[in-house]
């Protein structure tokens, strides 16, 4: 067991850890979704599908979570649940391996179920996984191409192609998905080595109050609108630098008087 | 270079399969489905305790459906094989890599003579452990055929060298064999369009490197059951002989003066 004092100090280091990292998020303004979204945007696009979908691996309980989709009937299939144990999905997940169906439709005893969930039964379906160094961190599909019943080996590459970059896109914002893992990691570290699950979750969440507040509250809008600057050049940041200066000294001094 | 020879007809001409055991790694086979004809042997999976992997008798069918449609192109090529299921995916994702090692583990123990293998692992932790298992098939005169990966990535033990690595071509022949000089993917077969059994007794259509592998796996166990005894390294030797390759032309060498 760590004594009082140092528990403390190892507090304030993880609040401001989780501080700076939940700005980042709020910086990076969803540029995961909004990426993953381009890329099944463009996977509908370019095969002329009638739906593609990105779906990510979630544990506790382990399940894929449809995120983005697009094309006439993609709509649908996001926030839908499966479990990697089923479907095509989680075996495209669970294996690494690449595969595509034809005639889905046609027989009954097919995995139909999910797909009736969506609102939309293809006839045919292609699923690569995306990989990162680990393994597979989820899976992304296409239904139904309008000029083709079935896929090509062309379009299983060009698929894979599409799956590495968003594979990309998931690993550079895992860091942030991670943060509450991470801090409870460094509690077990720096805490009494016997504390329970519950404690160190109790104290992780301590940690984190406070920083995931609501989206309106002022202080993330303000975070909003530092991300809109986002693309300015090096003389228009520079001024937006003083003005916030000269804003923060204001600030200060108003802390001062009160 | 071709070796001369050997030809289709030596290599396999007249054999189902018979006596040759041939073990599919993968979701667990499903036994009553009509395509495999009472051919499964046996079913086993690898569940974990604790962690730890345990072998244990195996009536839950096939997950998938992926299993029974590579038991399916098997049969379709060598009819008499008997095959073996090992069923390594199950509801622990976490133990997935150790799972599928410990079912290989035990697929090579037993002296299983052809392992069809749809997995592949990117652990670097279990990059030694497969590296191991992989030289007692080979040592052991156990068969490994792996679908090889799309991806440019480490995959194991799909990469390893005494592993026969297929990827899918799209002629409609199950008996077209391509055989790559440029490694790690070294053999080609169909694997466009493929008709399988899929799960509930059902069938479809279906496109992807681990519908090629199979393909390879019935070859070589038709090999197998008319030249028992040959080795992982000359049935490369014997493939590659057979292969559809376009010829090269035989350079002409010039009479010396």
């Amino acid at each position: 067991m760590v004594v009082d004092d140092d528990l403390t100090a190892a507090l304030a280091a993880l609040r401001a850890v989780g501080r700076r990292s939940s700005v980042a998020r709020g910086l990076q303004g969803g540029v995961e979704q909004r990426l993953l979204q381009s890329i099944v945007d463009a996977t509908a696009s370019l095969f002329d599908a009638e739906a593609s979908s990105i779906a990510l691996f979630e544990a506790d309980p382990d399940r894929l979570e449809f995120r983005v989709a697009a094309g006439a009937h993609g709509a649908g299939a996001v926030g839908l649940q499966v479990k990697p144990t089923e479907g095509i999905a989680g075996f495209v997940f669970s294996t690494g391996q690449a595969l595509a169906l034809t005639d889905v439709a046609s027989d009954p005893r097919f995995d139909l179920e999910a797909a009736e969930r969506t609102g939309y039964v293809p006839r045919s379906v292609a699923a690569v996984p995306l990989l990162d160094d680990e393994g597979s961190v989820g899976v992304l599909q296409v239904l139904d191409k309008r000029g083709s019943p079935s896929f090509s080996l062309r379009d299983m590459e060009l698929l894979a192609i599409f799956a590495s970059q968003a594979t990309t896109a998931i690993t550079a914002t895992r860091v942030q998905r991670d943060t509450g893992r991470l801090l409870g990691e460094v509690l077990r570290q720096v805490g009494d080595r016997t504390m329970t699950d519950a404690q160190v979750e109790a104290l992780v969440s301590d940690v984190t109050r406070g920083l995931d507040d609501h989206p309106e509250a002022p202080f993330w809008r303000l975070v909003d609108h530092v991300a809109s600057l986002r693309g300015l050049g090096e003389r228009d940041l520079t001024l937006v630098g003083d003005i916030l200066e000269v804003v923060a000294r204001h600030a200060q001094r108003a802390r001062r008087r009160a | 270079m071709r070796l001369r020879g050997i030809s289709r007809e030596w290599a396999w001409g007249g054999s189902t399969g018979a006596g040759v055991r041939v073990g599919i790694i993968d979701s667990g086979l499903e036994t009553d489905h009509p395509r495999l004809a009472g051919r499964v042997v046996q079913s086993v999976a690898v569940e974990l305790v604790d962690g730890d992997p345990r072998i244990v008798q195996d009536e839950s069918g096939d997950l998938y459906g992926h299993a029974t449609a590579c038991g399916g192109i098997i049969l379709g090529l060598a009819p008499d094989v008997d095959l073996v299921s090992i069923r390594v995916l199950g509801a622990d994702l976490r133990g997935k890599g150790t799972a599928f090692a410990a079912g290989l583990e035990w697929a090579i123990d037993q002296g299983i003579n052809v392992l069809n293998l749809s997995l592949s692992s990117k652990s670097e932790a279990l990059f030694p452990v497969f590296h191991d298992l992989v030289d007692r098939a080979y040592f052991r005169g156990v068969v490994l055929v792996s679908a090889a990966n799309n991806v440019p990535a480490a995959s194991y033990p799909s990469l390893f060298s005494s592993v026969f690595s297929v990827a899918a071509h799209s002629e409609p022949d199950p008996m077209r064999l391509y055989y790559n000089p440029t490694p790690p993917v070294e053999f080609g077969a169909w694997g466009v369009d493929v008709p399988i059994a899929w799960k509930d007794g059902g069938s479809t259509v279906a496109t992807g490197n681990s519908f090629a592998a199979p393909h390879v796996a019935a070859m070589v166990a038709l090999i197998l059951a008319k030249h028992p005894g040959l080795t992982p390294f000359e049935l490369k030797a014997v493939l590659a002989a057979i292969a559809d390759n376009p010829r090269r032309p035989t350079p002409r060498v010039p009479n010396r003066p």
